[in-house]
């Protein structure tokens, strides 16, 4: 009996072409458009290195050390500078008004720097200019002072600046906030899930519809029928968010850490958390199916937005001013166990989501049960 | 075969069923008659245990029903009034879905599934949505998905409802085929002539109350209206209209635009005495229609409304 309703469940379930839609295929449209928004997002952000040329005085005092320490500056994966060595300041100024460079060093006694905008690249050549005048200084008032100090190591101590605060990483994987909204969306994915737990529960009620109430009349018991029925719905619904993750994964390319396994658990349980909540909703709500989709959307989309997935900054503004609302929404609690998965190397925080996850499922479970488990109804 | 003895169903302060008893006999075609709202499908979901009712008791085969007698609800088939199929999936799969969950062979469940296609005449639609179907045929389905597992007692609630013509008469038509294989049907229905047509013994309800119950024969007997006369005349005046309405057997005579509307009570010569009366006057007139009695003038006669208001 159990295999004969749900090989039908499946039928039905899979074949409803609006429901596979938004729980499958509109979750990767819009996971498309994210990447494709925060794609360029990034591209934005990362740095460049600043054109700049360099006009040398002609006195090898001057010119020396100021070369020595601005073609370091532009060596390497993280040079600061693509640096160009102007013959004469005529061309430096050409470069300058063509917009070939961001300004120009002129080193003497005192380097100067030339510019024409005011803008970030400028600024980051002013700050370079400041230091390197700072620390000729500092080296000239010790060569003065106390030549005999004047060693290697204290040369190089110079150059240095000091980072006095210790920067400790919760894992191996860089800080993404992009990532969470990738999160939200498979959330909001597994809880639009929920669509097909009311459909079962609609399926089962008889004061609900007509076909339950025909089940009813079957010699079936009717959580015999429920529990068949939310198997084939979850196997639906935890196949399409396998689907979303691998193409997030490895059409998108957004990273989830290495814990493939857990990864995997974490949509299985968001998949039944969904199911579970649809379920209750349904069993709850007496009223027609458009007044259900009505709640459940409104319900996801709200638990969505709290977690971030159309303002970032709203997950952090509910973490620091009401965080016992992070912990309630379970739409969040999914977005941060797949975070905690992807950013800490201790499961800890993974374990409390899960954990939080597991007793509301266990809440919704048992909600649904109450009601449905009742074999007559007070009117049909 | 099913015994129900004082059901009671209240709604708060609405009594759906008062005090019903009836009884099934195995073989027959039971018709529940009744205007919309006199408690006919709430006394079927009781039957069924669907509905929890206040007092009362119902014994299907000899047995309480209760929602887990799976043995009776083996032996049961239940139509709904309005279509309860799956869009999602095609009448051969519908109709398996719902014999799947009495029959588990799945060989004898593709045999039963088979005969109950062609019994509705679906045969050319077995892989059709319901969607596709036109409301006849999906009535047609609705029905086969609550027969096809072959109960011994079939529950058919208002199965015509919104049905054409022809669709009407191929579900009837249906049913006493079922009747005559030896299977009980329960026909819910407020449409008169249909319960008439094919009901061997008939219960008239009205707020949840049997008013009366018999073979159609034993329940037109019970008023004292015989027959119906309807003439054409072409001028009569009111004198003529109160001789008319004295004489012998005539219970009343209405006369509106140029037809006479006359009851008579019980005997066989009414229409005889009608003519009579009209020749003897040199009343001009045109077309005549007699009729027996219909379920209506029952339910008219005893309640004082019409059964379809």
């Amino acid at each position: 009996m159990f295999r004969h309703v749900f090989v039908y469940r499946f039928k039905y379930l899979i074949r409803d072409r609006e429901l596979v839609f938004w729980t499958f295929v509109f979750p990767v449209i819009l996971a498309s458009f994210f990447y494709m928004a925060f794609f360029n997002i990034n591209k934005d952000e990362a740095f460049h290195p600043i054109n700049v040329a360099v006009v040398y005085g002609g006195e090898e005092q001057y010119d020396a050390p100021f070369k020595a320490v601005i073609e370091d500056a532009s060596k390497g994966k993280d040079k600061l500078f693509n640096l160009k060595d102007a013959t004469s300041q005529s061309d430096a100024e050409q470069w300058l008004k063509k917009g070939r460079i961001a300004g120009y060093f002129t080193s003497g006694e005192t380097v100067k720097l030339t510019i024409k905008d005011s803008e970030l690249e400028q600024s980051i050549m002013k700050s370079f200019a400041d230091q390197y005048r700072s620390s000729r200084l500092a080296v000239q008032r010790i060569a003065q002072d106390h030549p005999d100090s004047l060693k290697e190591e204290l040369l190089k101590d110079i150059g240095n600046r000091g980072n006095y605060v210790k920067e400790t990483a919760g894992g191996n994987s860089e800080p993404d906030s992009m990532l969470n909204y990738f999160y939200a969306l498979i959330a909001m994915a597994c809880f639009y899930g929920s669509f097909w737990g009311m459909k079962e529960v609609t399926d089962i009620q008889a004061d609900i519809s007509d076909r339950a109430a025909r089940v009813n009349t079957a010699p079936v018991h009717k959580l015999l029928a429920f529990i068949a029925g939310s198997a084939a719905a979850l196997v639906i619904l935890f196949t399409e968010m396998l689907l979303l993750l691998a193409y997030l994964n490895f059409a998108l390319h957004i990273s989830f850490g290495n814990r493939a396994g857990l990864v995997i658990l974490t949509a299985l349980t968001g998949s039944v958390l969904g199911l579970s909540f649809g379920a209750l909703i349904s069993a709850i709500v007496k009223k027609g199916a458009g007044m259900k989709v009505a709640i459940l959307t409104v319900a996801t989309m709200i638990g969505s937005f709290l977690s971030g997935m159309m303002y970032m900054d709203m997950k952090y503004l509910i973490a620091r001013y009401v965080p016992f609302l992070a912990w309630l929404n379970p739409v969040n609690l999914l977005t941060d166990a797949f975070y905690a998965l992807y950013y800490y190397d201790s499961l800890s925080h993974y374990v409390r989501t899960m954990g939080m996850m597991c007793i509301f499922i266990l809440l919704f479970c048992t909600g649904t049960y109450l009601i449905v488990r009742r074999r007559k109804y007070a009117g049909l | 075969m099913i015994h129900v003895k004082n059901l009671v169903k209240r709604y708060g302060e609405l009594v759906a069923l008062d005090h019903l008893s009836l009884d099934v006999r195995e073989g027959e075609i039971f018709g529940l008659l009744g205007p919309n709202g006199s408690g006919k499908s709430t006394a079927i979901n009781c039957i069924l245990s669907l509905l929890s009712f206040d007092k009362g008791e119902v014994e299907i085969f000899g047995k309480t029903m209760a929602p887990d007698a799976y043995d009776l609800k083996r032996k049961i088939g239940v139509v709904m009034q309005n279509v309860a199929v799956f869009e999602e999936l095609t009448v051969y799969e519908n109709i398996d879905y719902f014999c799947g969950l009495y029959i588990r062979n799945r060989e004898e469940r593709r045999h039963l599934v088979e005969e109950a296609i062609h019994f509705v005449e679906l045969d050319d639609f077995r892989k059709f949505y319901p969607k596709k179907l036109s409301g006849g045929l999906l009535r047609r389905l609705n029905i086969a998905c609550g027969i096809a597992h072959k109960p011994k007692l079939i529950f058919l609630d208002e199965p015509t409802v919104a049905v054409d013509p022809q669709s009407r008469n191929k579900i009837l038509e249906g049913i006493e085929r079922l009747n005559e294989q030896g299977v009980t049907i329960v026909y819910t229905s407020h449409y008169m002539e249909e319960v008439e047509q094919i009901c061997s013994r008939i219960v008239i309800m009205d707020k949840g109350r049997v008013i009366a119950s018999g073979t159609k024969e034993e329940l037109k007997a019970m008023i004292t209206l015989g027959e119906k006369i309807t003439v054409e005349v072409f001028s009569i005046n009111e004198e003529q209209l109160s001789q008319l309405r004295t004489l012998p057997g005539i219970v009343s005579v209405e006369h509106i635009d140029r037809q006479l509307y006359i009851k008579s009570g019980k005997g066989s010569n009414n229409l005889e005495i009608v003519l009579d009366f009209l020749k003897k006057r040199q009343i001009g007139f045109g077309r005549i229609y007699s009729e027996l009695p219909t379920l209506n003038d029952v339910f008219l006669e005893i309640t004082g409304k019409q059964l379809r208001d």
